[in-house]
């Protein structure tokens, strides 16, 4: 194999290794877990636009350095800018990352991404658009924004909702966490392959000189196989997740909880209402209405959506909860946030509506997608 | 040019998105405007059959689709809408549909219900009949005593219930039924029977298989006197879904549409229910025996027993324009990528919509459903704030509308199939299933041929009555016959056809004149000798054309008032469009313009030229113009999307890798 060769920049944080027709893209922060920063990004989305330009490159193949895959993006410097009052940087910010998944989810060739280990939010949205993603039994997959004030994003409301039934409802209000053979029920995998097969997978693929899903897909079948479920896997809970995580709203979701929880004395129902309860109620209202649009939209008109939210979300007109998200958790790791508004009652329809909406700002504008060459059928935007 | 040697091309599919410029007014807005209310609702409940095995997800090209198995045999299509109605029960969905009160309460369950419709109109229709028919009748022709022993389990579905009023041998003449109810006073008990076969109990939505409960029209005799139609309460199934003693119950079979609702026929042989089972708000029995009723006048009181039926016609005539929706998205999209015939040698095929003929086919379609989306929110929004002194116009308007929409969707249906050619036929494309499914529509709740007539005898009572009390006209949008009569300007030029003063003008004369035309054609008449009731037989002719006019006009208004409410831009821009393509096209086809003269045959050979220039603007907006309905992929069909891969032959092998489309 060659050496792995470095980008350009500070810290290599973007590896790339060049096998024939195949080119492997390795995220290298792994002390901050490979969390996404934007030097990371722009490198990324250079990689992608160019590769698929090159005629000379039939697949790509993503993978982590270290225990994760990757851990998220890199919230923590959006909020030091926020606090300097310098939103906008945030903003460039996600723009470059939404970017990044549209140019995925609407990709001419296939993307490969090994998932060997932690798999989080702007992590999923690095993976979960590509055509292939294969688990371990390393991963670790959660969607943990509710935790922090944020919201799934990253094309989330575009995956989250096409998950069986309302698992996706559960899992971006939640922030359950998923391994690798749930991963592969609910269709966030493509495959689950054991680590110990992974660099005899990666060297079978490196000698591929198709971009044909179907070729791809008989390769890394030979080294794939079927997990088990363990036991108290929640995915065996799917139908009081569908009863629950079905209704109207955040409330009716609660007080179905609720009324199963008094039906059978159930640690999971018990946990369950417990995540719900220390998430930011801003968050879970915007979380489920956005993962609730999605479901009826496109991934660039998910994505377009996401860009207006997390921009309101940044400037704080009705919820500081991000910031406040950040600091319990991140910077003073207390654990234990301040929400404002503290209640779900306390959020009115328009207070939600707000987030919706089209920023007022002079400068501000709706995030534009590139014009994209090949649709894949899936990704193709409507209304 | 050398003749080209290599052989052509296969076809690629192209995504209409792709060709189509980005839209100049914003597509949420639109629909926002478009589905008027409760948006949120709808995504939610579109999202909760996509996302249950219940509503037959299909995956074809890449995609995700749903729509019942219309291959199933009638009995399993009907066990699958009880299911679906399940499923959607215990989601929450009818939560508040009889407890609740309110014009938001029922603003929600119109916009969730016209979503049901769009999936299946059997799970609508049968969904309609225990909610708005049977829960309908308890919450206006009963009482307390009713509403508190019956709306809550109707609501939970606890017991199941039908609305027996149509007969074999009596339909839209309600008050001919044969079915008769006599009081036993010994017992204080009611007994209902049918004395023949023609008084058998037909089309009773829900009889067939699942309904435990029935609401029974019959002639209520009182000490051998015939107090007229009363509605009573009458158990047909027990608990277990017996049928019971002295009910008989028979199936109409399987039919051209419809066949996830069991419509059945029953036969009572002297059932014997309680004295408080008499639906009583306009009448009531004493224990005794005695007949009492505030309303005096059998005329009026029979009025009182078809309200409910309103709120019946307003949800056929809003779910009409949501199924031409459907099928004008479909057709059209497939239009945007499916081409035909080039027109010089080697060059590409056209697209279908690229034809002139094709737009004047498609458009004005189009155009016309916009307009009927803005009636149909109209009508429901007046239907929800109704008050004792609307009830005149919401019977006229709802009367008008459901038949003008329901002809409108069916014609629309027809021309969408014929559009798609041959992938038209195929059942997972929809539209041609739908023409089955939604052809009911102009029949039930009132033929719409005898609800026109109603609405022409409405407006001939308004006018006799300003005559003969010299009052001026006032209601029925009928002020306009106040002023002087409008001039239609004999040059008509093309700024003038698309303004909006034209438009109303033309449309007012037209109602203006017809309305006179058809008072002096009935006096005459009776003059000669004829009775009422006679005269207005023989006038029929003028009598369509009067409904027609009114409907026109009432439509336009409802358009101009949504039009109004949209500050300047490029979403009024378009809507400015789309309103003179629907009068534009109402002028070309409808024949009273020329045969009453409203029009000279050289404005009509204008109008119909500026039709075509309409066609031509309109045509960069088609895609536009149906995402903007906001319906779902999943409610589409294969042919709105990549129907080659969904024809390809690895579509017909077994999947490879991920099942769930993400």
């Amino acid at each position: 194999m060659a050496p792995l060769s470095s980008t350009q920049g500070d810290t290599d944080q973007v590896l790339t290794d060049k096998n024939l027709f195949v080119r492997t893209l390795v995220l290298n922060r792994p002390r901050q877990l490979n969390a996404l920063s934007s030097q990371m990004i722009s490198k990324l989305l250079e990689l992608f636009l160019a590769y698929e330009e090159d005629s000379n490159v039939k697949l790509v193949i993503m993978k982590g350095n270290g225990r994760a895959f990757c851990s998220g993006g890199d919230v923590a410097a959006v909020v030091h800018d926020i606090n300097r009052g310098n939103w906008k940087i945030g903003a460039k910010f996600f723009w470059e990352e939404y970017i990044l998944n549209y140019v995925m989810a609407t990709y001419s060739k296939p993307q490969v991404s090994i998932l060997n280990g932690i798999v989080m939010g702007g992590g999923a949205g690095a993976s979960v658009h590509g055509r292939f993603r294969i688990a371990t039994e390393n991963s670790v997959f959660a969607m943990p924004e509710t935790a922090l004030g944020l919201f799934p994003d990253v094309g989330a409301s575009y995956f989250l909702s096409r998950f069986p039934g309302f698992f996706g409802e559960y899992v971006g209000l939640t922030g359950a966490r998923l391994d690798g053979a749930e991963m592969l029920a609910c269709g966030l995998a493509t495959h689950f392959v054991p680590s110990a097969r992974l660099s005899s997978l990666e060297a079978a693929l490196h000698k591929l000189d198709s971009s044909d899903p179907a070729i791809i897909s008989a390769v890394i079948d030979e080294y794939s196989l079927q997990p088990y479920l363990k036991d108290k896997s929640t995915y065996h809970r799917l139908d009081i997740i569908n009863r629950c995580f079905s209704r109207r709203t955040i409330e009716e979701i609660l007080s179905t909880l609720e009324r199963e929880a008094v039906k059978s004395a159930d640690d999971w129902i018990f946990s369950t209402i417990q995540s719900l309860q220390k998430a930011s109620p801003t968050s879970l209202k915007i979380s489920l209405r956005s993962i609730r649009e999605g479901r009826v939209q496109g991934v660039g008109q998910c994505l377009i959506r996401e860009y207006r939210m997390v921009c309101h979300v940044m400037r704080g007109e009705v919820s500081k909860d991000f910031v406040e998200g950040c600091r319990a958790i991140l910077f003073d790791k207390d654990k234990n946030p301040k929400w404002e508004p503290s209640r779900l009652d306390q959020l009115n329809d328009s207070m939600i509506d707000q987030y919706f909406s089209r920023v007022d700002d002079e400068e501000w504008e709706d995030l534009k997608l590139p014009a994209r060459s090949s649709y894949t059928a899936s990704a193709l935007a409507k209304l | 040019m050398e003749p080209s040697l290599s052989p052509s091309p296969c076809l690629q599919y192209s995504p209409p998105e792709l060709a189509s410029p980005p839209s100049d007014f914003n597509l949420s807005d639109m629909r926002k405007l478009m589905d008027g209310h409760n948006l949120q609702d709808r995504d939610w409940l579109f999202g909760l059959m996509i996302q249950s095995k219940l509503f037959n997800p299909r995956f074809s090209g890449g995609r995700v689709f749903v729509s019942p198995d219309y291959n199933q045999s009638m009995e399993q299509q009907r066990e699958m809408t009880m299911k679906r109605i399940h499923y959607l029960l215990d989601c929450g969905v009818f939560q508040e549909w009889l407890t609740g009160r309110g014009p938001e309460v029922e603003m929600r369950k119109f916009a969730l219900h016209e979503v049901i419709g769009m999936y299946d109109h059997s799970l609508a229709v049968k969904l309609g009949v225990h909610y708005f028919l049977w829960g309908g009748a308890i919450q206006f022709f009963g009482t307390k005593r009713h509403h508190d022993k019956w709306l809550r389990d109707t609501e939970n579905y606890v017991i199941k219930g039908c609305f027996a009023m149509t007969e074999l041998g009596h339909g839209s003449n309600v008050r001919g039924i044969e079915t008769v109810t006599t009081y036993d006073s010994k017992t204080g008990e009611f007994v209902i029977n049918s004395p023949c076969e023609s008084a058998q109990k037909y089309w009773i939505g829900g009889a067939a298989n699942h309904a435990t409960h029935t609401i029974v029209f019959s002639q209520l005799n009182i000490n051998g006197k015939s107090e007229g139609v009363h509605a009573f309460i009458a158990q047909i199934r027990d608990t277990d879904g017996n049928i019971c003693p002295n009910v008989r119950v028979a199936d109409c079979g399987h039919k051209i549409g419809l066949n996830g609702v069991d419509n059945g026929r029953i036969w009572f042989d002297n059932v014997r229910i309680p004295r408080e089972n008499l639906l009583n708000s306009v009448a009531d029995v004493s224990p005794d025996g005695q007949y009492l009723s505030a309303i005096k006048d059998p005329d009026q009181r029979f009025a009182a027993f078809l309200a409910p039926l309103t709120s019946g016609r307003v949800t056929i005539a809003t779910s009409a324009v949501y199924s031409s929706k459907m099928s004008l998205a479909i057709a059209i999209r497939y239009s945007l990528t499916r081409r035909a015939f080039s027109i010089t040698p080697n060059q590409p095929e056209v697209l279908l919509l690229d034809y002139p003929s094709h737009q004047r086919r498609l458009l004005p379609l189009l155009a016309k459903t916009y307009a009927m989306s803005f009636a149909a929110n109209y009508l429901k929004m007046i239907y929800v704030k109704r008050t004792p002194e609307s009830n005149k116009t919401i019977h006229v308007v709802s009367s008008a509308f459901k038949a003008i929409l329901t002809w409108h969707n069916m014609r629309t249906l027809q021309e969408c199939r014929e559009a798609c050619g041959g992938q038209g036929l195929k059942t997972e494309n929809r539209i041609g299933q739908m023409k089955g499914e939604y052809d009911v529509q102009s029949t039930f709740e009132g033929d719409n041929n005898i609800l026109m007539q109603q609405v022409s005898k409405a407006l001939l009572a308004e006018y006799i009555a300003v005559q003969k009390r010299n009052r001026p006209f006032k209601g029925l949008g009928l002020e306009h016959m106040n002023k002087s009569c409008p001039v239609i300007p004999s040059q008509l030029t093309s700024s003038t056809l698309r303004s909006s003063q034209f438009q109303t003008d033309i449309f007012c004369l037209r109602e203006r004149d017809l309305l006179i035309r058809f008072a002096a054609e009935m006096s005459q008449l009776q003059a000669q000798g004829l009775s009422r009731e006679y005269a207005l037989l023989q006038s029929y002719q003028l009598a369509e054309d009067l409904g027609r006019a009114f409907s026109d006009r009432a439509i336009l208004q409802t358009f101009l008032d949504a039009e109004a409410a949209v500050s300047s831009g490029p979403l009024k821009s378009m809507l400015s469009l789309l309103r003179s393509m629907h009068v534009l096209i109402i002028l070309e086809e409808d024949a009273s313009f020329l045969r009453y003269g409203y029009l000279s045959p050289d404005n009509a050979a204008g109008i119909r030229k500026e039709v075509t220039i309409l066609c031509s603007e309109l045509r960069p907006h088609a895609l536009a113009l149906v995402s903007s309905f906001g319906i779902p992929d999943a409610f589409l069909s294969p042919i709105a999307f990549n129907w080659i891969d969904a024809n390809s032959w690895s579509s017909v092998q077994p999947q490879q890798g991920a099942t769930v489309p993400l």
